[in-house]
């Protein structure tokens, strides 16, 4: 309260320094509150005879309108009427031109009445500072009035034509650029005129003179211009790829990013090549980099690049390659070699980074991947869709697998091996018919070093192993010989196996007592003296892999299976789950915990008329049965499985966990139900398994490559398999996603923000009338009264606890009567507010305590 | 808006920080030091836009086109010992930007004659004096040399005779802000 009427003397003095300098502190300190205090002075001082001290004044109210959006409802027209004004003076002008263009972003609609003033200030005035502003302005004023675009692409042009300061011409262009002057659709003439006019200058802007800051801003342009106009950048593609090599870090990144703008199909290998150069040269000794071309031709000194630029070359390379489904990609033999090389090329440091921090990439799944990473997941990428080169991307996973290849690869130390393999050995277990050497691969997959990788590899290590051994047992001719080397490969295989069967990683270790299981048993059926192969071997082992092909999918089919109208998820399994959980006490514990487990996995039954279009289980599922036929567990006769269905029907009879059936029309049980209480051995229903068959947009998809592939001169005929996904009519993906976006500001605050939004929602378009105003006007001042009593209050009070605890306690009593006078005059002035008051339920016992005394007092005196 | 000023020397010694929103003396302090990281690695020719450090990258992402309120552009100009840095959101105009570090650093050198970094650190009163002529609340208000010049100079004879008394006392070299005197 001190304060504020300390700043209202200062705002008010005769002497224009002091007057300035509340106004110059005021922003740095605003509250709401004191905002609301301060206005009226603030307001007066708009009128003041300096211009001094309106422009700052102007400023000051802008930050006060940022806590306190009221504040801008009545500063608003008096800054009008300044701007407005010619006879105003230039600075308090530029002062609150500078404030709209702030408040511009926000509302651009209550501005637009401004339009004429503000474009006669552009073509009038002589100020480039002023000038920048108002076209900082305008270019969120167009895209709401497409009448002004006509206007301004005159003065505009004239300006980019004309004038000689550097920052006025860039902030034309990019006015140009963000009004969405460039991306309307009408008189295309004259804006493929401006556009050409514009990329032209930027050209000039990289081209002209060694200015890094021309060159960096210019290609900030192009980058905008880019998404509209791809073929117009295009053909500056050889003063952008100079940009690549400038020295400058920052135009570098630049320059990538507006390459990977334009690429088109013809470009891309150029534009990759001369990135792999250069990453070459980064990480080639200097002594080398005199011989290289590169170098010769430009002066600049080779320096060595830091790890986070070069790690940033090698994700944007691979963004080039893979964008559009990989339509820009002709030649994919080239793709996969670039994919090896890039490893090699690989910063050291950059992965240790990463990986030290495992939990961080967990919490950030959606940030860019590891580098190494991301190689690895791109050859198994080019792997499973484009089955044209399925051969050399795996024989280029092969390459990089070999143990002793990989010390070159991975210098020791280093860990990006570790992101680059696990993809790796997948598409070298996966495709390992396409393997140059499998029985190479398989000794590297169980060297030894293996098991030091992360339990993030490992798995896929582990999978990929039986795979490449199947593989090797099926080439090789049976005979004396193979069964000896097949027996050895086994051995070292189960000795690798079994290392890792104690792996801390459940995972890790899960996989490997699974495996090395199911090859020991492999291991002792070859110990028979049969000649021919052993049945396990044969055709029991090798069908745990064979399947189905595998396909892309896109992450978001998941969310477009239609649910089959019988499953209802929403749904509780039962009405009394306390009651029934109460109850569990009564049963068996064996009995309840197969309950529990089947009800949770229970899915309602499909009516039978579906299980004539169902589809029969894929081939997939047999091995499962089959394995367990081996074994030797007992299958039982059908009358026998159908026996035991009706008794336990008959004993989960009035068990209310189980959902019995719905009506008779269906002979057997609900389908998972029974899977899961027969798949302890007895028996697989397969067919009551519900199996929803996947309808593919297969067609659509081949459609859209044979056009693309038409285009495109046939160098050599690849498809690339799309995700696949679900053909929705309704559009369900687009409704049911989130857009992540303006809608819901969810981002996290950003540091140095200064929070506007709240300005967001004021209106200054011709007002609401006065009464409205004054109405808030009041109930606002009312309430921020209110807080500031109960405020008040609050500190009153807590000055007295102080002094309560401070008395002894003899003297409460007679303390308490002050207090209680004094409470009702501080309730009286807070008018019908409710304050909470801490001390209150302490004095209700002190009273209720006295009350008692006196009671016990009088309670004798009545006996 | 400019959302801060820095100005520090090549050591990454601050000798002026101005924050136009409130933050926490601990978040300035690294602040200052990732920016000042982020210069001292740069070569004088290279252009003098700033990527934007980690503490401020974060809330960044979404912004990626249109105005906002989060603070995306870093601009730095480096003269003799002292840089100069603004943080500013994307209402600004990178290439205004550094002329407007070049008009602030014209005004300081008129009012010091010959600026050093020793007149900043002994005449930080003109300092801030000459940069709340220029922004107020992060707004640009002056531009015109001039005028700064003129602001400046009608706020410290106001308090010249206090500033004539505390130069005279003070037995620091340099004859304390020399500069202060040619005016009166």
């Amino acid at each position: 309260m001190l304060a504020t009427n300390l700043l209202k003397k200062d705002i008010v003095t005769s002497s224009i320094p002091n007057m300035l300098l509340p106004l110059i502190t005021l922003p740095h300190i605003i509250t709401p509150s004191l905002a609301m205090s301060l206005l009226p002075d603030i307001l007066s001082r708009l009128s003041h005879s300096s211009p001094v001290v309106r422009k700052k004044t102007i400023v000051c109210l802008y930050r006060l309108a940022l806590v306190y959006p009221e504040a801008l409802k009545l500063a608003w027209p008096k800054i009008k009427d300044h701007l407005m004004d010619d006879q105003e003076d230039g600075s308090v002008t530029t002062a609150a031109i500078n404030v709209v263009c702030e408040l511009g972003w926000r509302r651009p609609h209550d501005f637009l009445p401004l339009a004429p003033r503000f474009f006669e200030l552009l073509v009038d005035s002589g100020n480039n500072w002023m000038a920048i502003k108002i076209i900082k302005l305008f270019a969120t004023l167009t895209p709401l009035e497409p009448r002004l675009t006509r206007k301004l692409l005159r003065p505009l042009t004239n300006i980019i034509q004309t004038t000689s300061a550097m920052s006025l011409l860039y902030e034309c262009i990019n006015g140009i650029i963000q009004g969405g002057i460039l991306d309307g659709e009408d008189n295309l003439q004259e804006r493929d005129e401006v556009a050409t006019l514009c990329v032209g200058k930027l050209r000039g802007m990289i081209l002209m003179d060694s200015d890094p800051n021309l060159k960096y801003v210019a290609l900030l342009a192009l980058n905008r211009i880019v998404a509209t106009h791809p073929t117009l950048v295009s053909m500056q593609q050889d003063v952008i790829m100079d940009c690549l090599d400038d020295a400058d870090v920052s135009i570098r990144l630049q320059a990538l990013d507006l390459a990977v703008g334009m690429v088109s199909s013809d470009s891309l290998q150029p534009v990759v090549n001369r990135l792999l150069d250069q990453l070459q040269q980064a990480s080639a000794p200097a002594a080398e980099l005199v011989d290289t071309p590169q170098t010769s031709e430009s002066p600049k000194v080779p320096t060595l690049w830091p790890n986070d630029y070069r790690t940033e070359v090698v994700h944007r390379i691979l963004d080039l390659c893979s964008q559009k489904n990989y339509s820009e990609i002709v030649d994919f033999e080239w793709y996969v070699a670039v994919l090896v090389q890039l490893v090699g090329l690989l910063p050291p440091s950059e992965s240790e980074d990463d990986w030290s921090h495992p939990k961080e990439q967990e919490a950030m799944p959606n940030l860019r991947m590891n580098a190494a990473f991301r190689i690895g997941t791109e050859i198994r990428n080019v792997a499973v869709r484009v089955k044209g080169v399925r051969m050399e991307a795996t024989r280029a996973a092969e390459s990089l697998m070999f143990v002793d290849n990989r010390s070159t690869f991975f210098p020791s130390g280093s860990t990006i091996g570790d992101g680059v393999l696990g993809p790796i050995a997948w598409v070298v277990g996966e495709y390992a018919e396409c393997l140059l050497s499998p029985n190479r691969t398989l000794l590297s997959l169980i060297d030894i070093s293996n098991a030091s990788l992360p339990s993030t590899t490992l798995p896929l290590f582990l999978q990929a192993i039986p795979k490449v051994f199947v593989q090797i047992s099926q080439t090789s001719q049976p005979g004396d010989l193979w069964k000896s080397e097949i027996s050895l490969l086994l051995a070292r295989v189960i000795e690798f196996l079994e290392g890792l069967a104690a792996h801390p990683d459940l995972d890790v270790q899960e996989r490997a007592i699974e495996f090395l299981e199911v090859l020991r048993l492999a291991a002792e059926s070859l110990t028979s003296d049969t000649q021919e192969v052993p049945f396990l071997l044969a055709s029991v082992i090798p069908n745990l892999f064979t399947g189905l092909e595998l396909n892309p999918v896109a992450t978001s089919a998941q969310r477009k299976v239609v649910l089959p109208d019988s499953l209802h998820l929403e749904e509780p399994f039962s009405h009394d789950l306390p009651g029934l959980f109460r109850n569990l006490g009564d049963l068996s514990p064996h009995e309840s915990k197969s309950w529990e487990t089947s009800d949770f996995y229970h899915l309602p039954e499909l009516s039978s008329p579906n299980k004539q279009t169902r589809d029969p289980a894929p081939v997939d599922l047999q091995p499962h049965a089959s394995y367990q036929n081996f074994t030797g567990a007992p299958v039982e006769p059908p009358i026998a499985v159908q026996r035991r269905m009706l008794e336990r029907r008959e004993r989960f009879k009035d068990d209310p966990f189980y959902i019995a059936p719905s009506g008779e029309s269906s002979g057997t049980s609900t389908p998972f139900h029974e899977a899961l209480n027969t798949s302890n051995g007895e028996v697989l229903d397969i067919d009551s398994i519900p199996i929803v068959d996947l309808k593919l947009g297969d067609e659509q998809l081949s459609h859209d490559f044979d056009r693309q592939r038409s285009r495109r001169p046939p160098v050599r005929k690849l498809v690339v398999t799309g995700d696949e996904t679900f053909e929705t009519p309704n559009s369900l993906a687009d409704t049911s996603r989130p857009k992540g976006g303006d809608d819901h500001p969810t981002y996290k605050r950003s540091l140095l923000q200064v929070d506007s939004s709240s300005l967001g929602n004021l209106s200054l378009a011709n007002g609401p009338s006065p009464q409205v105003s004054a109405d808030e006007g009041d109930r606002e001042m009312a309430r921020a009264m209110q807080q500031m009593e109960e405020v008040r209050l609050r500190m009153q009070r807590a000055s007295e606890r102080i002094q309560l605890e401070g008395t002894p306690a003899e003297g409460t009593l007679v303390k308490k009567k002050k207090k209680k006078t004094r409470k009702h005059v501080a309730s009286d002035r807070a008018v019908g507010t409710v304050v909470e008051d801490p001390t209150e339920p302490a004095m209700g016992k002190k009273k209720k305590r006295k009350k008692k005394t006196q009671e016990s007092e009088k309670l004798p005196g009545e006996n | 808006m400019i959302n801060a000023v820095l100005v520090f020397n090549n050591n990454g010694q601050p000798r002026l920080t101005k924050f136009y929103t409130q933050l926490d003396t601990q978040t300035q302090q690294s602040l200052i030091a990732q920016i000042y990281r982020l210069v001292a690695q740069r070569p004088a020719s290279a252009c003098n836009f700033l990527p934007l450090p980690p503490l401020l990258s974060q809330g960044a992402s979404s912004s990626a086109s249109g105005p906002s309120d989060t603070p995306t552009q870093i601009t730095y100009r480096t003269y003799a010992t002292l840089s100069f840095i603004m943080i500013s959101t994307s209402t600004e105009s990178p290439l205004a930007l550094i002329d407007l570090i070049q008009v602030f650093v014209e005004a300081l050198d008129r009012m010091f004659e010959n600026v050093c970094e020793l007149d900043l650190i002994f005449g930080y009163e003109t300092l801030h004096a000459v940069l709340s002529e220029m922004i107020v609340g992060g707004v640009v208000v002056e531009t015109h040399i001039e005028k700064i010049i003129a602001g400046v100079r009608a706020q410290e004879g106001y308090l010249g005779k206090k500033k004539a008394v505390q130069a005279a006392s003070t037995s620091l070299g340099r004859g304390a802000l020399p500069g202060l005197g040619a005016w009166r």
